[in-house]
């Protein structure tokens, strides 16, 4: 069985690879691992007013795996915290052309964008509560 | 293991393996697991002489060159007998293979059991990543002072990943353990069948972890393996 072109593609010139700092709080920061392969994805979101400005991934793992979370980081990139809430793992089953036993590597990917949307919304949750605080503890 | 009918003659079914009236060959159930199919007790520290001693005695039982003179639907048999002894001996010699099947068997499906990821791990291993590339992109004739210490930086990692490795399996070891005092204990107790839970759980978490590692090790041995000559420690 052959890999698509675009899963090559995205294997030889992956697109935003690197990381951002975790402790940022514009930074939302996901890393999941798939037990049955040992495949680990870190993906990350810089996150501007509510839109994802940038994003960024490193990937330990299979040629599939890196395309996944490549395709996952061109997506993400102009999107609303919202809008990237919606992207599945079945979109990108598509856009790749992946076999069917290389789908958990779609879904590893989902997982990863869920991971870094929540801890994004998490610290940005935290955020607000310590500004609204500091508010009032000023007024 | 006997069915209740032959296939062939659709007498009732004396024998275990053959039929009592005709002699026919029968098959083994699809149905059946590995270790019932190898006369073994669903325990993870398995008699490992028994099992060989039944995978051979079965497979000369079965062997496809006994039942070369027969009718298709006996080789048919024959050949579909070997392939369930095979598959079962192969997964239950090797003990990392079968605890999976085990997990598997009792709980129906690994993915059934949720176990959260080990962070700390993937930071790791991600972190390694780096170097690891940035050692495969210098080359093997580069002598700088930067090659040599990211070598010496692999090697320390692929060390204490080795020993992590160990650690995990002698803990899925002591699990091997606990279940096998449990299997022992009745089945329609909740206490047992909870704690039998957990030790599923446990091993499965195990697993999941050994993999992460095996696959990290296996990558810093192909890096800096046998270049080093002295190799392991």
């Amino acid at each position: 069985m052959a890999y698509s072109d675009k899963v090559i593609d995205h294997y030889n010139n992956p697109r935003n690879i690197g990381s951002f700092k975790k402790e940022d709080e514009d930074v939302g920061t996901g890393i999941v691992g798939a037990p049955e392969c040992g495949d680990v994805m870190k993906l990350q979101i810089k996150v501007e007013q509510d839109t994802i400005v940038d994003a960024k991934f490193k990937t330990f793992g299979c040629g599939s795996a890196i395309a996944s979370s490549s395709l996952a980081t061109e997506w993400l990139k102009g999107k609303t915290v919202e809008e990237a809430g919606e992207i599945k793992n079945t979109d990108i089953v598509q856009e790749l052309n992946l076999p069917p036993v290389k789908i958990h590597c779609s879904v590893l990917a989902e997982d990863a964008i869920k991971a870094a949307l929540n801890d994004y919304k998490k610290k940005a949750d935290a955020e607000t509560r310590t500004e609204t605080t500091t508010a009032s503890a000023g007024a | 293991m006997a069915r209740s009918m032959c296939w062939h003659c659709q007498s009732e079914m004396s024998g275990e393996y053959f039929c009592g009236r005709c002699v026919k060959v029968q098959p083994l159930s699809k149905e059946l697991d590995y270790f019932t199919c190898m006369n073994l007790p669903r325990l993870l520290h398995v008699d490992e002489q028994a099992l060989e001693r039944t995978f051979y005695a079965l497979s000369r039982t079965f062997h496809p060159d006994y039942f070369a003179t027969k009718d298709e639907s006996q080789q048919r048999i024959s050949l579909g007998n070997t392939a369930l002894l095979n598959a079962a001996y192969r997964m239950l010699k090797d003990p990392i293979q079968r605890a999976e099947y085990l997990i598997r068997l009792e709980a129906g499906s690994a993915k059934d059991i949720r176990t959260s990821p080990p962070a700390d791990l993937f930071d790791e291993i991600l972190e390694l990543q780096d170097d690891l590339e940035e050692f495969r992109a210098l080359s093997a004739e580069d002598s700088s002072a930067r090659r040599q210490t990211l070598q010496e930086k692999l090697e320390a990692s692929r060390r204490s990943l080795e020993a992590r490795k160990a650690d995990v399996e002698s803990r899925l070891f002591d699990q091997f353990d606990k279940w096998d005092v449990l299997h022992a204990q009745t089945h329609d107790d909740p206490a047992t069948q909870a704690a039998k839970d957990a030790v599923l759980k446990t091993m499965q978490a195990l697993l999941s972890n050994r993999t992460y590692v095996t696959n990290v090790v296996n990558d810093l041995v192909a890096a800096v393996g046998e270049r080093t000559g002295s190799g392991r420690t």
